[in-house]
Formats: structure tokens, C-alpha cells, sequence
């Protein structure tokens, strides 16, 4: 396998949390604790979670759209952290972004035109006017959208243009790496799959890599080549999509699993599904040992002493359970 | 058994700066005692503007003309007297935004409390006793602590809890419940999913569930009305038209959905273009812009709603013709 486009090293990102009261103190939140993983070329890694586990953050810290405490980002395996703000920002070309909310995350004050073109006036300041019209145009029609909406303005469009209009300004300056964040959640069923086509389309044609962040574990399968599970800001599983989906191996990724409403009558029933209760542990204030015991059907006592170390096999599937076999086989 | 619920040609319109928004458009079914009826659509399909149209709770450009009847009796449009005494009591309605859905300067147990003051005539102390119980059985952890908390203190998941216990403590006879479980996360979902199929089961309420998920409806649905464009393109069993969906929305929809079952490898079939112009509705099946399937008729003459089995009925020029 070729190096790595981007290694993460156990990236963490943590948050000061004032407390309320007048003797207050600042306690840290940890949003991401050691997470690491490798991304090649050409491929889709899914980061799938419920609210509050870390995804978004994760994204935001690959990019160091926000600080990380601790851990390593390697891009092309340059420590982005040590890079100068202008090197940090010559990598910005390579390194894109896609939000979930489409409207919000483009300038209402800026044609489409100018927000599409905008990475092209930042990234190839040579260009002229014409050259970076002409650019635009064809990335505009490439997203599906028309050259001539160049010089209508985001309010004009729906949901899922906006979102086309997110993609063409992420891909315009040909970059490397394309961070997802929720990127068809808000977007209606029927545009959902338009979007996630495009984006598999244009992976097939330039290679770039994804960072795909979703809650949606549906979207995310269909989307991705491995999967990252995360819960409370620590991986609890990874691996080849075919295994993770196929053969689950944490008790939390199994309960997320069945916890997928399927659109089949016969399969779908709500009584046989593995439930997952209690409520999600305050980040603030996590459960020692393994952080999913809480809400775990198979915690034994060792879970509350001992963090589970992770558990990889030649596959590159790796599991952080102590009670993973039991998990398989019950 | 006489319907709980009929609702026969129901217009919703806004009059807008710009022109009418016709968001709902003939619109006829009926809502049977106990059962499960999912209304699924995209946005602006009329789903939502429907149930608020027959609760008296469309915003103030808004109009609705036609009939619906709650046990015989007409209450679309009905004065706020009548209206006052079914809404909370006999028909509870549970909203996608849980937060906006209560009042956030009030203790959360006392705004259960005051439904069964008014509705039932309780005292506060009896009406104290059951609404802690109402929380207890939509499993709020520590319900009688929680019964002080302020809305903004509960988790997503536990305000939507708290809007269930509030929908169910006069045991109504219909609960609409609009996309109740959009914003939740999925195990969460799957908690608040089984606690309105208890309702259904064990209290015998009859619940209307307003989604875009039709995982949800085939879950805990008997009957599923997919809605385009204001209208009701296809209605029937939801195990029927799951295998042998009539409408080509409908067959498109459910293929266009990224399932757990289905290859990854091979790329999901999109429905092409955008949803329709609510100002600027084509003459013809609203859906035919978009549709695979269209031939001639189609954009001239609007299909009705057509027998395609017993209880599926489909609104698509293509069953007319085969």
C-alpha cells in the first residue's frame, strides 16, 4: 500500500467548559481522545456517531480549523501543526471542506460565481477574470448545476443546489482531501442519493480522498470504504466497511446497527432490535475505564478498572472491547 | 369501524407576496381507531401543513377549505371553544422541535400537570402524582428530579420523551406525531419509536406518523400515504406497497434510499431534478417532470386516486392505461 495521504496520531481536542458559579473553575472537555487512523488516495473514511462523540471535531482539528491539544496530523507526512500560516494556508488548496447546512455555510452577499471561484482567486491569483469565469463555469456544469447561475446569489437555491454549490467551490482548486461534515443530513431523501453520487463520481475521476462524517449509518456504508465508530470522543471500532457492517464487532456498533430503521416491513420490527438505554454520559465528566460501560449489555467489573486497549487484526479491523468474542458470539 | 378521522378534500393554501402556495390539494383519507397511519413526503410535500390545518394551527396566512370530521363532527375551521377541548385531550400532536414544543420558563412536570388540570379537572397534587408517572413510563431517568427541570436542562431525546408523556396523559384517541425522531439520534430514535408502538398497543391510540424515513413507517405503520407536491399519490397497507409500489414515486423513493441489506458498490438510482414550485404547480401529475415513466397524458391531465388493489389506491396515468 502507498503512504498514507494523511496520518492522524492520536489526535485529541479538548474545550474549556467554564462552570457556572462564583468559585468557578475551567474544566476541560474532552470532544477527541487519541484517535488515529490513515487515509490513501482515492479513499472514503466514514466517521460514524451519535451527537456529541467527536466527529465534527475530528474534522475540524484534521483541517486545524481547530487546535488540536495533542496528537499529530501528517499530510503528505508534514506535521501540519508545525507548518508557517503561509505554508498552512498553500495547504488549504489541498485540504476542503463541505458543511451540513449548505445555505449557512455560503456568503448571501456573494454570486455564485465569486463563492465558487473564490479558492481560484486565493490559491491561482495569475489567472485572469475570464480564465477563473471559464474555471467556474465548467465546475459548475461538472457539480450538475448551469454555467448561468454563476450570477445569482445562494438564496435563489435549494437545499441540494446549495450543497452542489459547496462541492464545486470544495473541488475547483483540484484538491487532495474533502472533509465531509454531514454533508446530505439536512437535504431531502430523494436529493440524498443525488448528492452522494456526485460525490462518489468525482472521487472516481480525481482521486481525491474523503473524510466522511455522518450519523447516518446507511449513508455512511454506501459511501465508504472503512469505518471509524466513535462514542464519546474514542474509537470504538474500525475497519473494512464489508466487516464492520457484516460482522460487527463492539457492543456499541452493534446496538447502533440494529437501532437502523430498515425500510422492510418483515425485517423491521421494533421488538427484536438490541436497545440501547440510559442516556449518554455528560462529555465533561466521562465514566472511568471503558467510556461505553454505562450503557454496555455485557460490562463486567474489569470495565470499570481497565480502558480497553485496542485489538487490531490483519484485516486492519480493530476493536477496543474487553469483551469483543463475547459480543460476536451472544 | 366507523373512521376517527375523515378527511375529504382538503385545500391548504398561503396567499404570499408573490403569489398563492397551494400546499395541500384534495386531499381524502381516513384514520381508522388504533391504527398506525405513516404520512410520508419531502419538504413542502404538504405532510406537515395537513395535521396543522385540521388542529387549527396554520399560520395566519393560511387557509383551509374542505372537511374533516372527528367522530362525525366537523372540526376544520371549528371555533376555538370546540377545538380547545379535543387538542391536548381527545387528538395530542408531538412536533419535530421538542424544544419549541414547550414552555421554556416552565418546569417541565408542571406544564404536564397543568394538561391534566385543564382537561381533567384534577387537583395539583393528583395531577403531580400522574404526570411523574406519565415520565416514569416514557423511562425519563429520575423522573420525579427531572419533574423540576426546565426544558433547556433535558437532552434532545428526553424533551422529546417529555413531549410523548404529555401528548399520552389524556389517553388521546390520535396522536400525530411530525417527524418526532428527525433530530434524534438513531438508538435514541429507536427508544421513542418503541414507546409510541406501546401507545399503539397497549392504550389502542391511534397514531399518525408524519415522516421522510420510510424505515420508520415500515417499522411501526399499518398504512402509509405518500404525499407529492400537496397531493396523496399512493395509500395503502405498508406491507403491500412495499413489495408492489404503484406510483413511480413511490417505487423510485424506495429505491433511491441507501439501505444495510443493499450492495454499496452499486450506485443508488437517483430521482432526478428538484421537488415542484409550490406557486407554480404543472397542470398535469405534479411528479412528471421528474418521472421515468411519463408519456403523453401526463402533463396535461392531473390523475386522480385509482383502485390498484383492495385498500392501495395509486393517482398515476400508467395503472389507468395497463
Amino acid at each position: 500500500m502507498n503512504a498514507p495521504l494523511l496520518r492522524v496520531e492520536e489526535l485529541c481536542v479538548r474545550y474549556p467548559v467554564r462552570e457556572p458559579g462564583l468559585f468557578s473553575r475551567d474544566r476541560l472537555l474532552h470532544a477527541v481522545d487519541k484517535v488515529s487512523f490513515d487515509l490513501a488516495a482515492g479513499e472514503t473514511l466514514g466517521i460514524v456517531g451519535e451527537t456529541g462523540c467527536g466527529k465534527s471535531s475530528l474534522g475540524k482539528a484534521v483541517l486545524q480549523l481547530v487546535k488540536p491539544a495533542a496528537g499529530r496530523v501528517l499530510w503528505q507526512g508534514r506535521d501540519l501543526a508545525g507548518l508557517s500560516a503561509a505554508e498552512l494556508k498553500a495547504s488549504r488548496r489541498d485540504l476542503q471542506i463541505v458543511f451540513q447546512d449548505p445555505l449557512s455555510s455560503l456568503d448571501p452577499r456573494q454570486t455564485i460565481g465569486e463563492i465558487v471561484g473564490e479558492p481560484l482567486r486565493v490559491h491561482e491569483p495569475l489567472l485572469t477574470a475570464l480564465e477563473r469565469a471559464r474555471r467556474v463555469d465548467a465546475m459548475l456544469e461538472r457539480v450538475g448545476l448551469r454555467s448561468e447561475m454563476a450570477r445569482r446569489y445562494p438564496h435563489e437555491f435549494s437545499g441540494g443546489q446549495c450543497q452542489r454549490i459547496s462541492i464545486a467551490r470544495a473541488m475547483i482548486a483540484g484538491p487532495k482531501l474533502i472533509v465531509c461534515d454531514e454533508p446530505v443530513s439536512s437535504l431531502d431523501v430523494s436529493i440524498q442519493a443525488q448528492i452522494c453520487n456526485l460525490l462518489r463520481d468525482l472521487q472516481r475521476e480525481t482521486g481525491i480522498a474523503l473524510l466522511f462524517i455522518s450519523h447516518d449509518l446507511s449513508i455512511v456504508r454506501y459511501m465508504s470504504h472503512r469505518v471509524m465508530v466513535l462514542y464519546l470522543g474514542r474509537v470504538m471500532e474500525a475497519g473494512p466497511r464489508g466487516s464492520l457492517f457484516s460482522a460487527p464487532r463492539h457492543p456499541y456498533t452493534r446496538a447502533l446497527i440494529s437501532a437502523v430503521p430498515e425500510p422492510d416491513p418483515d425485517a423491521a420490527s421494533l421488538s427484536h432490535t438490541a436497545s440501547l438505554d440510559g442516556e449518554l454520559p455528560s462529555p465533561l465528566d466521562p465514566p472511568g475505564g471503558c467510556v461505553f460501560r454505562t450503557r454496555c449489555p455485557l460490562a463486567v467489573p474489569v470495565c470499570i478498572t481497565r480502558s480497553p486497549p485496542a485489538e487490531v487484526d490483519a484485516d486492519g479491523h480493530s476493536v477496543g472491547c474487553h469483551r469483543w468474542r463475547d459480543a460476536v458470539t451472544s | 369501524m366507523a373512521a376517527l378521522l375523515e378527511c375529504r378534500g382538503l385545500d391548504v393554501r398561503f396567499s404570499t407576496d408573490t403569489g398563492t402556495v397551494a400546499a395541500v390539494s384534495g386531499l381524502d383519507f381516513d384514520l381508522a381507531p388504533g391504527e398506525c397511519l405513516g404520512i410520508v413526503g419531502e419538504s413542502g410535500s404538504g405532510k406537515s401543513q395537513t395535521f396543522l390545518a385540521m388542529f387549527g394551527l396554520l399560520a395566519a396566512n393560511g387557509t383551509a377549505t374542505g372537511s374533516v370530521k372527528y367522530r362525525g363532527t366537523e372540526i376544520l375551521n371549528a371555533p376555538r371553544a370546540v377545538l380547545d377541548e379535543l387538542r391536548g385531550n381527545r387528538l395530542a400532536m408531538v412536533f419535530q422541535d421538542a424544544l419549541s414544543g414547550l414552555t421554556p420558563t416552565m418546569r417541565v412536570g408542571e406544564q404536564l400537570a397543568e394538561v391534566l388540570v385543564r382537561h381533567q379537572g384534577l387537583s395539583r397534587a393528583d395531577a403531580r402524582a400522574r404526570a411523574i408517572e406519565a415520565l416514569e413510563i416514557v423511562r425519563l431517568p429520575d423522573a420525579a428530579r427531572r419533574y423540576e427541570a426546565y426544558p433547556f436542562e433535558l437532552s434532545g431525546g428526553m424533551r422529546q420523551r417529555v413531549m410523548i408523556a404529555m401528548a399520552s396523559l389524556c389517553r388521546p384517541e390520535v396522536l400525530v406525531a411530525d417527524e418526532c425522531t428527525t433530530a434524534l439520534d438513531v438508538t435514541v430514535q429507536a427508544q421513542v419509536l418503541r414507546l409510541l408502538d406501546g401507545m399503539k398497543r397497549k392504550a389502542g391510540t391511534a397514531i399518525v406518523l408524519i415522516t421522510h424515513d420510510l424505515g420508520v413507517v415500515a417499522g411501526l405503520c399499518d398504512r402509509v400515504l405518500i404525499m407529492y407536491g400537496g397531493r396523496a399519490v399512493e395509500i395503502g397497507p405498508v406491507r403491500r406497497i412495499f413489495r408492489e409500489p404503484a406510483h413511480p414515486y413511490t417505487r423510485a423513493l424506495l429505491r433511491s434510499m441507501p439501505s444495510l441489506g443493499a450492495d454499496p458498490a452499486v450506485d443508488l438510482p437517483v430521482i432526478p431534478g428538484q421537488p415542484p414550485d409550490l406557486e407554480n404547480l404543472p397542470p398535469g401529475c405534479a411528479f412528471a417532470p421528474r418521472c421515468t415513466e411519463r408519456f403523453a397524458p401526463c402533463q396535461a391531465e392531473r390523475p386522480a386516486l385509482q383502485v390498484a388493489a383492495a385498500d392501495h389506491r395509486s393517482a398515476c396515468h400508467l395503472g389507468r392505461v395497463q
